[in-house]
């Protein structure tokens, strides 16, 4: 049964199709809230998730966007947790790169992302973790952070040139 | 590297949410904002169609009472938009209880009205506004649940 389908009967109000999506999407939301928190924090965090995922369902107005509308959710609580780091991230962002074509760039492998992870700024983090730990599209990603398309675009490239910077400097080779 | 796993299981975490899913905490939520509502204008009336000037007392019985009620119908409508929202389908039997309510409620008031002598208009047209709201409500409802059902049956379920 697609996403959609169990949405709409989730929807609909069958309590399984709930169950059924807290099953299927427990470890991708938890992924995320982990690669941005420690690990009891990240606890925390998907189940206040689940609860606002539970209380915005019947308002969810396109099925068809659970997924973003899901790790909307989750920025929203991740950020709380992380205002701080978020401010002070936003303050100091540098101004926006022109993004060239490098497909030699696009081929970051999922192991060397989580290796580098923790040593990146919080920006940067949670880009790299939506795209490529979570596989969202860069719309999906851009729809999720509130940042147009070309933005998402520029900071994946940083955060791969300093993924790439943080694990060389730990000897880390590919 | 150690493969971390979430502390809690799918069904624990089934088991944490199974207050905001609670089907009786909905019916409960339903009829704190239903009973407020209708105690609320029940009250009012009677304290407006009062004949003769009352006790400094009574009015103040009579505020509270409304207050009372009014808080209810806060409480359960809290608990609709930010706790528990109704599903489509609990939408639409929660509209039609409204829609009972409403139209219980105006044929209640219009008679205490009639028996004072105070002339059926007033609460005829305040029960008019009551019965249409929730009509409205129940209209959305059914449409929803409609679109909803569509879908369903488009996506082949």
């Amino acid at each position: 049964m697609t996403d959609e389908l169990l949405v709409v009967n989730a929807q609909l109000g069958d309590r399984a199709a709930v169950a059924e999506l807290v099953r299927r999407w427990r470890l991708p939301v938890w992924t995320y809230a982990r690669r941005m928190l420690d690990a009891e924090r990240a606890d925390d965090v998907s189940q206040e998730i689940w609860l606002a995922v539970v209380r915005g369902l019947p308002r969810l107005r396109d099925p068809a966007r659970f997924r973003p509308w899901l790790f909307i959710i989750a920025r929203r609580s991740v950020t709380d947790r992380l205002r701080a780091e978020y401010a002070r991230a936003e303050a100091a962002r540098p101004p926006e790169e022109p993004v060239a074509d490098d497909p030699a760039e696009a081929l970051v492998e999922r192991a060397e992302v989580m290796a580098g992870l923790a040593g990146l700024p919080v920006l940067e983090r949670e880009i790299l973790v939506l795209f490529y730990l979570e596989d969202l599209t860069v719309q999906e990603c851009a729809q999720i952070c509130g940042i147009p398309a070309g933005t998402v675009k520029s900071r994946l490239s940083r955060a791969r040139r300093l993924l790439r910077a943080h694990l060389t400097e730990k000897g880390y080779r590919p | 590297m150690i493969q971390e796993e979430p502390r809690l299981s799918a069904q624990e975490m089934i088991e944490r949410l199974e207050s905001s899913l609670s089907k009786r905490r909905r019916i409960r939520a339903v009829t704190a904002l239903l009973a407020g509502l209708v105690g609320a204008v029940f009250v009012t009336s009677l304290w407006a169609t009062e004949p003769g000037p009352l006790p400094g007392g009574t009015h103040t019985a009579f505020a509270v009472l409304t207050g009372f009620c009014l808080a209810w119908a806060c409480y359960g409508g809290w608990v609709l938009t930010r706790r528990a929202p109704l599903f489509a389908t609990e939408r639409v039997i929660a509209a039609w209880i409204a829609v009972a309510a409403s139209v219980t409620a105006t044929a209640l008031v219009t008679a205490i009205a009639v028996i004072r002598g105070t002339g059926p208009l007033p609460p005829l047209a305040v029960g008019a506004l009551f019965v249409a709201a929730s009509l409205t409500l129940a209209w959305r409802a059914h449409t929803r649940r409609a679109h909803l059902l569509h879908l369903k049956r488009t996506l082949g379920g």
